[in-house]
Protein backbone atom coordinates (compact mmCIF):
# COMPACT_ATOMS: atom_id res chain seq x y z
CA UNK A 1 0.00 0.00 0.00
CA UNK A 2 1.70 3.13 -0.63
CA UNK A 3 1.76 6.50 1.37
CA UNK A 4 -1.12 8.04 -0.64
CA UNK A 5 -3.67 5.31 0.55
CA UNK A 6 -2.43 5.03 4.16
CA UNK A 7 -2.67 8.90 4.48
CA UNK A 8 -6.27 8.42 2.97
CA UNK A 9 -7.82 5.92 4.70
CA UNK A 10 -6.41 7.44 8.21
CA UNK A 11 -4.50 4.23 8.50
CA UNK A 12 -1.17 6.04 10.47
CA UNK A 13 -3.94 7.13 13.03
CA UNK A 14 -5.50 3.56 13.47
CA UNK A 15 -2.03 2.14 13.44
CA UNK A 16 -0.70 4.30 16.46
CA UNK A 17 -3.91 3.29 18.55
CA UNK A 18 -4.11 -0.19 17.31
CA UNK A 19 -6.94 -0.33 15.82
CA UNK A 20 -5.56 -2.73 12.67
CA UNK A 21 -5.65 -5.73 11.96
CA UNK A 22 -2.03 -8.20 12.14
CA UNK A 23 -1.60 -8.29 8.08
CA UNK A 24 -2.46 -4.34 8.07
CA UNK A 25 -0.26 -3.75 11.26
CA UNK A 26 2.65 -5.36 8.82
CA UNK A 27 1.60 -3.48 5.96
CA UNK A 28 1.80 -0.59 7.70
CA UNK A 29 4.71 -0.78 9.20
CA UNK A 30 6.38 -1.70 5.92
CA UNK A 31 5.52 1.26 4.28
CA UNK A 32 6.50 3.27 7.20
CA UNK A 33 10.42 1.36 7.02
CA UNK A 34 10.24 2.26 3.28
CA UNK A 35 9.18 5.54 3.14
CA UNK A 36 11.06 8.32 5.38
CA UNK A 37 8.35 10.59 5.20
CA UNK A 38 5.96 8.81 6.00
CA UNK A 39 7.97 7.88 9.40
CA UNK A 40 8.60 11.18 10.22
CA UNK A 41 4.94 12.43 10.26
CA UNK A 42 4.03 9.18 12.30
CA UNK A 43 6.60 9.78 14.82
CA UNK A 44 5.53 13.33 14.79
CA UNK A 45 1.84 11.94 15.54
CA UNK A 46 3.28 9.45 18.64
CA UNK A 47 4.78 12.62 20.05
CA UNK A 48 1.97 14.61 19.88
CA UNK A 49 -0.54 12.07 20.92
CA UNK A 50 1.98 11.40 24.30
CA UNK A 51 2.45 15.13 24.63
CA UNK A 52 -1.66 15.32 24.70
CA UNK A 53 -1.40 12.57 27.48
CA UNK A 54 1.11 14.08 29.44
CA UNK A 55 -1.31 17.08 29.41
CA UNK A 56 -4.09 15.04 30.56
CA UNK A 57 -2.10 12.95 32.77
CA UNK A 58 -3.88 11.95 36.38
CA UNK A 59 -1.22 11.28 39.51
CA UNK A 60 -2.01 7.58 40.41
CA UNK A 61 -2.18 7.18 44.47
CA UNK A 62 0.95 5.63 45.93
CA UNK A 63 -0.50 2.53 46.80
CA UNK A 64 -0.32 1.35 43.29
CA UNK A 65 3.22 2.02 42.72
CA UNK A 66 3.85 0.19 46.33
CA UNK A 67 1.48 -2.47 45.18
CA UNK A 68 3.43 -3.10 41.70
CA UNK A 69 7.00 -2.85 43.93
CA UNK A 70 5.66 -5.66 45.94
CA UNK A 71 4.62 -7.97 43.27
CA UNK A 72 8.00 -7.51 41.77
CA UNK A 73 10.11 -7.77 44.82
CA UNK A 74 7.46 -11.37 45.78
CA UNK A 75 8.49 -12.61 42.78
CA UNK A 76 12.54 -11.89 43.08
CA UNK A 77 14.81 -14.74 43.26
CA UNK A 78 16.60 -15.02 46.11
CA UNK A 79 20.26 -14.94 46.01
CA UNK A 80 21.89 -17.35 48.00
CA UNK A 81 24.08 -15.75 50.96
CA UNK A 82 27.17 -17.68 52.20
CA UNK A 83 27.01 -18.20 56.01
CA UNK A 84 30.20 -17.05 58.02
CA UNK A 85 31.41 -19.53 60.67
CA UNK A 86 31.84 -17.04 63.72
CA UNK A 87 30.84 -17.48 68.02
CA UNK A 88 27.98 -15.37 68.99
CA UNK A 89 28.92 -12.88 70.69
CA UNK A 90 31.46 -11.76 68.18
CA UNK A 91 29.20 -12.05 65.81
CA UNK A 92 27.09 -9.44 67.12
CA UNK A 93 29.86 -7.35 67.18
CA UNK A 94 30.95 -8.16 63.13
CA UNK A 95 27.55 -7.90 62.29
CA UNK A 96 26.68 -4.27 63.96
CA UNK A 97 30.15 -3.26 61.97
CA UNK A 98 28.49 -5.09 58.90
CA UNK A 99 25.40 -3.44 59.26
CA UNK A 100 26.90 0.08 59.77
CA UNK A 101 28.99 -0.68 56.11
CA UNK A 102 26.53 -1.74 54.55
CA UNK A 103 24.13 1.18 55.27
CA UNK A 104 26.60 3.74 54.58
CA UNK A 105 27.65 1.43 50.99
CA UNK A 106 23.78 1.47 49.92
CA UNK A 107 23.31 5.27 50.64
CA UNK A 108 26.65 6.06 49.08
CA UNK A 109 24.67 3.78 46.18
CA UNK A 110 21.22 5.52 46.20
CA UNK A 111 22.61 9.05 46.33
CA UNK A 112 24.90 8.13 43.17
CA UNK A 113 21.88 6.42 41.21
CA UNK A 114 20.19 9.60 42.02
CA UNK A 115 22.62 11.62 40.79
CA UNK A 116 23.14 9.53 37.67
CA UNK A 117 19.52 10.06 36.99
CA UNK A 118 19.47 13.62 37.28
CA UNK A 119 22.75 14.13 35.05
CA UNK A 120 20.64 11.79 32.37
CA UNK A 121 17.49 13.59 32.70
CA UNK A 122 19.45 16.60 31.91
CA UNK A 123 21.43 14.80 29.62
CA UNK A 124 18.28 13.75 27.65
CA UNK A 125 16.37 17.10 28.26
CA UNK A 126 19.45 18.75 26.64
CA UNK A 127 19.52 16.55 23.50
CA UNK A 128 16.05 17.21 22.89
CA UNK A 129 16.11 20.93 23.49
CA UNK A 130 19.40 20.73 20.83
CA UNK A 131 17.53 18.51 17.71
CA UNK A 132 14.15 21.13 18.75
CA UNK A 133 16.61 24.33 18.29
CA UNK A 134 18.52 22.72 15.20
CA UNK A 135 15.04 21.90 13.35
CA UNK A 136 13.48 25.23 14.10
CA UNK A 137 16.65 27.06 13.11
CA UNK A 138 16.31 25.44 9.97
CA UNK A 139 12.47 26.32 9.67
CA UNK A 140 13.51 29.84 10.71
CA UNK A 141 15.89 30.55 8.15
CA UNK A 142 13.02 29.27 5.96
CA UNK A 143 10.54 31.52 6.93
CA UNK A 144 13.28 34.30 6.58
CA UNK A 145 13.74 33.73 3.42
CA UNK A 146 10.51 33.59 2.26
CA UNK A 147 9.53 36.63 4.06
CA UNK A 148 12.53 38.17 2.40
CA UNK A 149 11.19 36.72 -1.08
CA UNK A 150 7.22 38.49 -0.34
CA UNK A 151 8.78 41.65 0.17
CA UNK A 152 10.95 41.97 -2.37
CA UNK A 153 7.66 41.20 -4.57
CA UNK A 154 5.42 43.77 -2.78
CA UNK A 155 8.31 46.11 -3.26
CA UNK A 156 8.38 45.50 -7.18
CA UNK A 157 4.64 46.06 -7.63
CA UNK A 158 4.21 48.14 -4.62
CA UNK A 159 6.99 51.05 -6.28
CA UNK A 160 5.04 54.58 -7.28
CA UNK A 161 7.09 54.30 -10.05
CA UNK A 162 5.31 50.99 -11.16
CA UNK A 163 2.73 51.31 -14.29
CA UNK A 164 0.12 48.18 -13.57
CA UNK A 165 -1.11 46.85 -17.14
CA UNK A 166 -4.03 44.41 -17.09
CA UNK A 167 -3.38 42.06 -20.03
CA UNK A 168 -7.33 40.14 -21.01
CA UNK A 169 -7.59 37.50 -23.42
CA UNK A 170 -8.89 37.64 -26.66
CA UNK A 171 -11.23 35.27 -28.14
CA UNK A 172 -8.53 32.20 -27.67
CA UNK A 173 -8.35 32.99 -24.09
CA UNK A 174 -11.58 34.46 -23.02
CA UNK A 175 -10.87 34.00 -19.74
CA UNK A 176 -7.36 34.68 -19.41
CA UNK A 177 -5.93 37.45 -17.28
CA UNK A 178 -1.89 38.57 -16.62
CA UNK A 179 -1.29 41.32 -14.45
CA UNK A 180 2.17 42.87 -15.68
CA UNK A 181 4.05 45.83 -13.71
CA UNK A 182 6.21 47.88 -15.41
CA UNK A 183 9.13 50.00 -13.71
CA UNK A 184 10.42 52.47 -16.50
CA UNK A 185 12.87 54.01 -13.84
CA UNK A 186 14.60 50.81 -12.87
CA UNK A 187 13.49 49.46 -16.29
CA UNK A 188 12.38 46.18 -14.81
CA UNK A 189 9.26 43.74 -15.78
CA UNK A 190 7.32 41.63 -13.49
CA UNK A 191 4.08 39.55 -14.92
CA UNK A 192 1.32 37.86 -12.39
CA UNK A 193 0.58 34.93 -14.95
CA UNK A 194 -2.43 33.32 -11.43
CA UNK A 195 -5.29 34.02 -13.85
CA UNK A 196 -3.92 32.21 -17.21
CA UNK A 197 -4.96 28.88 -17.26
CA UNK A 198 -2.42 26.36 -16.95
CA UNK A 199 -1.37 25.14 -20.73
CA UNK A 200 -0.32 20.98 -21.10
CA UNK A 201 3.53 20.18 -20.84
CA UNK A 202 4.27 20.80 -24.44
CA UNK A 203 3.34 24.22 -24.47
CA UNK A 204 4.60 27.29 -22.56
CA UNK A 205 3.02 31.25 -22.92
CA UNK A 206 5.64 33.41 -23.52
CA UNK A 207 5.50 37.21 -23.70
CA UNK A 208 6.96 39.90 -26.36
CA UNK A 209 7.63 43.86 -26.69
CA UNK A 210 6.48 45.06 -30.08
CA UNK A 211 9.18 48.13 -31.19
CA UNK A 212 8.63 49.46 -34.15
CA UNK A 213 6.51 46.25 -35.79
CA UNK A 214 9.61 43.92 -34.60
CA UNK A 215 8.16 41.36 -32.10
CA UNK A 216 11.26 41.37 -29.42
CA UNK A 217 11.22 38.23 -26.78
CA UNK A 218 10.81 39.27 -23.36
CA UNK A 219 10.67 35.35 -21.79
CA UNK A 220 8.50 32.89 -20.78
CA UNK A 221 5.71 32.83 -18.35
CA UNK A 222 4.91 30.06 -16.28
CA UNK A 223 1.52 29.49 -14.32
CA UNK A 224 3.08 28.02 -11.50
CA UNK A 225 4.57 31.26 -9.93
CA UNK A 226 2.82 33.93 -8.39
CA UNK A 227 5.07 36.65 -10.06
CA UNK A 228 7.96 36.31 -12.77
CA UNK A 229 10.53 38.18 -14.05
CA UNK A 230 10.77 39.35 -17.64
CA UNK A 231 13.36 41.55 -19.72
CA UNK A 232 12.64 45.08 -19.82
CA UNK A 233 12.43 45.98 -23.13
CA UNK A 234 13.12 49.82 -24.09
CA UNK A 235 10.71 52.02 -26.72
CA UNK A 236 8.34 48.84 -26.61
CA UNK A 237 4.95 50.19 -28.19
CA UNK A 238 3.21 46.89 -26.84
CA UNK A 239 3.23 43.99 -24.61
CA UNK A 240 1.95 40.38 -25.95
CA UNK A 241 1.01 37.40 -24.80
CA UNK A 242 1.80 33.98 -27.67
CA UNK A 243 1.19 29.84 -27.14
CA UNK A 244 4.53 28.59 -27.60
CA UNK A 245 6.01 25.06 -27.80
CA UNK A 246 7.53 24.22 -24.39
CA UNK A 247 10.95 25.82 -23.71
CA UNK A 248 9.80 29.02 -25.96
CA UNK A 249 10.50 29.89 -29.29
CA UNK A 250 12.51 32.68 -31.63
CA UNK A 251 9.38 34.29 -33.31
CA UNK A 252 6.52 34.80 -31.88
CA UNK A 253 3.11 32.72 -33.27
CA UNK A 254 0.77 35.08 -34.30
CA UNK A 255 -1.88 32.67 -34.80
CA UNK A 256 -1.61 31.71 -31.22
CA UNK A 257 -1.62 35.32 -29.69
CA UNK A 258 -3.63 34.97 -27.04
CA UNK A 259 -3.55 38.68 -25.20
CA UNK A 260 -1.94 41.98 -25.91
CA UNK A 261 -1.97 46.06 -24.65
CA UNK A 262 -0.95 48.80 -25.78
CA UNK A 263 1.27 51.10 -24.08
CA UNK B 1 12.56 10.24 16.26
CA UNK B 2 15.33 8.50 18.36
CA UNK B 3 13.86 7.41 22.13
CA UNK B 4 15.40 9.33 25.10
CA UNK B 5 18.28 7.67 26.18
CA UNK B 6 17.26 6.79 29.84
CA UNK B 7 13.91 5.04 28.15
CA UNK B 8 16.60 3.37 26.09
CA UNK B 9 18.74 2.70 29.38
CA UNK B 10 15.30 1.61 31.47
CA UNK B 11 14.06 -0.62 28.80
CA UNK B 12 17.66 -2.91 28.22
CA UNK B 13 17.83 -3.22 32.05
CA UNK B 14 14.48 -4.49 31.75
CA UNK B 15 14.76 -7.20 28.86
CA UNK B 16 17.69 -8.14 30.79
CA UNK B 17 15.83 -9.28 33.41
CA UNK B 18 15.90 -6.38 35.99
CA UNK B 19 12.48 -5.54 37.86
CA UNK B 20 13.27 -2.90 39.34
CA UNK B 21 14.05 -0.68 36.21
CA UNK B 22 10.27 -1.09 35.48
CA UNK B 23 10.02 1.11 38.39
CA UNK B 24 11.47 4.09 36.59
CA UNK B 25 9.49 3.27 33.64
CA UNK B 26 6.62 3.45 35.90
CA UNK B 27 7.49 6.85 37.70
CA UNK B 28 8.00 8.37 33.79
CA UNK B 29 5.05 7.19 32.32
CA UNK B 30 2.08 6.62 35.01
CA UNK B 31 0.44 9.76 35.20
CA UNK B 32 0.15 9.58 30.98
CA UNK B 33 -0.65 5.93 30.92
CA UNK B 34 -3.97 6.71 34.57
CA UNK B 35 -4.95 9.54 32.24
CA UNK B 36 -6.56 7.09 29.73
CA UNK B 37 -7.13 4.18 31.82
CA UNK B 38 -9.50 6.18 34.35
CA UNK B 39 -11.29 7.88 31.62
CA UNK B 40 -11.65 4.56 29.92
CA UNK B 41 -12.67 2.63 33.39
CA UNK B 42 -14.78 5.56 35.00
CA UNK B 43 -13.87 4.07 38.41
CA UNK B 44 -10.73 4.26 40.67
CA UNK B 45 -10.50 0.93 41.93
CA UNK B 46 -11.07 -0.59 38.67
CA UNK B 47 -8.54 1.69 37.29
CA UNK B 48 -5.78 1.57 39.90
CA UNK B 49 -5.67 -2.49 39.61
CA UNK B 50 -5.86 -1.81 35.81
CA UNK B 51 -3.31 0.26 36.38
CA UNK B 52 -0.64 -2.25 37.90
CA UNK B 53 -1.98 -5.15 35.14
CA UNK B 54 -0.44 -2.94 32.75
CA UNK B 55 2.79 -2.59 34.00
CA UNK B 56 3.08 -5.89 34.89
CA UNK B 57 2.14 -7.13 31.54
CA UNK B 58 4.90 -4.43 30.56
CA UNK B 59 7.64 -6.65 32.22
CA UNK B 60 6.47 -10.13 30.82
CA UNK B 61 6.30 -8.57 27.20
CA UNK B 62 8.58 -5.98 27.18
CA UNK B 63 10.58 -8.93 25.00
CA UNK B 64 8.38 -8.04 22.20
CA UNK B 65 9.20 -4.51 22.43
CA UNK B 66 10.31 -3.40 18.88
CA UNK B 67 11.56 0.77 18.70
CA UNK B 68 11.55 0.72 15.26
CA UNK B 69 7.43 0.54 15.46
CA UNK B 70 7.36 2.96 17.74
CA UNK B 71 7.84 5.14 21.07
CA UNK B 72 7.69 2.72 24.40
CA UNK B 73 4.86 5.54 25.44
CA UNK B 74 3.10 4.04 22.57
CA UNK B 75 2.86 0.25 22.53
CA UNK B 76 2.75 0.98 26.41
CA UNK B 77 -0.93 2.88 25.74
CA UNK B 78 -1.75 0.40 23.52
CA UNK B 79 -1.63 -2.17 26.48
CA UNK B 80 -3.25 0.06 28.86
CA UNK B 81 -5.97 0.55 26.22
CA UNK B 82 -6.96 -2.99 25.69
CA UNK B 83 -6.50 -3.95 29.43
CA UNK B 84 -8.79 -1.46 30.33
CA UNK B 85 -11.23 -2.20 27.78
CA UNK B 86 -10.91 -5.96 29.58
CA UNK B 87 -11.53 -5.22 32.79
CA UNK B 88 -14.68 -3.07 32.47
CA UNK B 89 -16.23 -5.15 29.26
CA UNK B 90 -15.36 -8.54 32.75
CA UNK B 91 -17.38 -5.76 35.92
CA UNK B 92 -20.05 -4.58 33.15
CA UNK B 93 -22.93 -4.51 35.51
CA UNK B 94 -25.14 -6.61 32.82
CA UNK B 95 -22.23 -9.69 33.46
CA UNK B 96 -21.65 -8.52 37.13
CA UNK B 97 -22.39 -11.64 39.74
CA UNK B 98 -20.96 -10.35 42.55
CA UNK B 99 -22.23 -8.36 45.10
CA UNK B 100 -23.18 -4.32 42.72
CA UNK B 101 -23.40 -2.35 46.03
CA UNK B 102 -20.11 -2.93 46.97
CA UNK B 103 -18.99 -0.89 43.73
CA UNK B 104 -21.65 1.58 44.21
CA UNK B 105 -20.02 2.75 47.28
CA UNK B 106 -16.68 2.84 45.38
CA UNK B 107 -17.69 4.69 42.60
CA UNK B 108 -19.03 7.47 44.77
CA UNK B 109 -15.12 7.95 46.35
CA UNK B 110 -14.47 9.01 42.81
CA UNK B 111 -12.58 12.44 43.46
CA UNK B 112 -11.54 13.76 40.18
CA UNK B 113 -13.95 15.30 37.51
CA UNK B 114 -11.84 13.25 34.28
CA UNK B 115 -13.99 14.66 31.83
CA UNK B 116 -12.19 17.72 31.79
CA UNK B 117 -9.14 17.98 29.46
CA UNK B 118 -6.22 20.41 29.71
CA UNK B 119 -3.87 21.59 27.83
CA UNK B 120 -3.90 22.10 23.78
CA UNK B 121 -6.68 19.39 23.53
CA UNK B 122 -9.19 22.03 25.32
CA UNK B 123 -8.42 24.33 22.26
CA UNK B 124 -9.56 22.03 19.45
CA UNK B 125 -13.28 22.53 17.62
CA UNK B 126 -16.03 20.73 20.17
CA UNK B 127 -16.04 18.04 17.29
CA UNK B 128 -12.19 17.53 16.43
CA UNK B 129 -12.19 17.20 20.83
CA UNK B 130 -14.78 15.04 20.78
CA UNK B 131 -13.25 13.02 18.44
CA UNK B 132 -9.88 12.17 19.77
CA UNK B 133 -11.59 12.15 23.39
CA UNK B 134 -13.46 9.16 22.43
CA UNK B 135 -10.65 7.07 20.29
CA UNK B 136 -7.80 7.86 22.26
CA UNK B 137 -9.18 8.39 25.93
CA UNK B 138 -12.24 6.32 25.95
CA UNK B 139 -10.93 3.45 23.94
CA UNK B 140 -13.86 3.25 21.47
CA UNK B 141 -13.03 2.10 18.17
CA UNK B 142 -13.56 4.30 14.67
CA UNK B 143 -16.45 2.70 13.91
CA UNK B 144 -18.46 2.31 17.23
CA UNK B 145 -17.21 6.49 17.75
CA UNK B 146 -18.91 7.77 14.35
CA UNK B 147 -22.02 6.05 15.54
CA UNK B 148 -21.65 7.47 18.96
CA UNK B 149 -21.31 10.92 17.51
CA UNK B 150 -23.99 10.32 15.14
CA UNK B 151 -22.34 11.12 12.12
CA UNK B 152 -21.37 9.24 8.88
CA UNK B 153 -17.63 7.05 8.87
CA UNK B 154 -16.01 9.25 6.74
CA UNK B 155 -16.97 12.43 8.44
CA UNK B 156 -15.81 10.75 11.49
CA UNK B 157 -12.40 9.97 10.20
CA UNK B 158 -11.85 13.63 8.69
CA UNK B 159 -12.20 15.01 12.31
CA UNK B 160 -9.55 12.86 13.26
CA UNK B 161 -7.54 13.78 10.55
CA UNK B 162 -8.25 17.40 10.93
CA UNK B 163 -7.68 16.86 15.01
CA UNK B 164 -4.30 15.14 14.66
CA UNK B 165 -3.40 17.87 11.94
CA UNK B 166 -4.61 21.05 14.43
CA UNK B 167 -2.18 19.64 17.34
CA UNK B 168 0.96 19.29 15.20
CA UNK B 169 -0.09 22.79 13.91
CA UNK B 170 -0.45 23.89 17.92
CA UNK B 171 2.56 22.12 19.37
CA UNK B 172 4.76 23.49 16.62
CA UNK B 173 3.61 26.63 17.46
CA UNK B 174 4.03 25.97 21.21
CA UNK B 175 7.44 24.99 20.66
CA UNK B 176 8.75 27.99 18.94
CA UNK B 177 7.03 30.21 21.24
CA UNK B 178 9.00 28.55 23.74
CA UNK B 179 12.09 28.47 22.39
CA UNK B 180 11.76 32.24 21.93
CA UNK B 181 11.33 32.72 25.34
CA UNK B 182 14.36 30.87 26.31
CA UNK B 183 16.53 32.93 23.86
CA UNK B 184 14.86 36.08 25.53
CA UNK B 185 15.87 34.44 28.40
CA UNK B 186 19.06 33.70 27.57
CA UNK B 187 20.08 36.36 25.71
CA UNK B 188 18.68 39.37 27.98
Amino acid sequence: MDKKNILKNGLLELFLLGELSPEQERTVHEALKKDSDLMVQFRSMEADFERMAFENALKPPATVRNSLEAALTSKEIQTPVRTLNISNAEGSRQKGRFMLAASLAALSALSTVLMYTQWQRAKENLQVLQQQTSGLEQRLTDVEKKYEDTTNKYQKINDPNVTPLLLVGNEKLPQGRATAYVNHTTKEVVVNPQGLPALDKDHTYQMWADVEGKMIDMGLVPTDRDLVALTYIDKAESLNITIEPAGGNDHPTVENLVSNIIL
Amino acid sequence: MKLLNNDIQLIRQLQDGDKRALLGLYDKYSGALYGVIFRICSRKDLAEDVLQETFLKVWQKIGQYDADKGRFYTWAYRIAKNTALNAVRKASPLIQTDDLSVYDTKAQETPVDYSEFNGLLKKLEPQHQKAIELVYFKGYTHQQAHKEMGVPFGTFKSYVRQAVGKLREMYSKELLLLLLYLEIFVNG
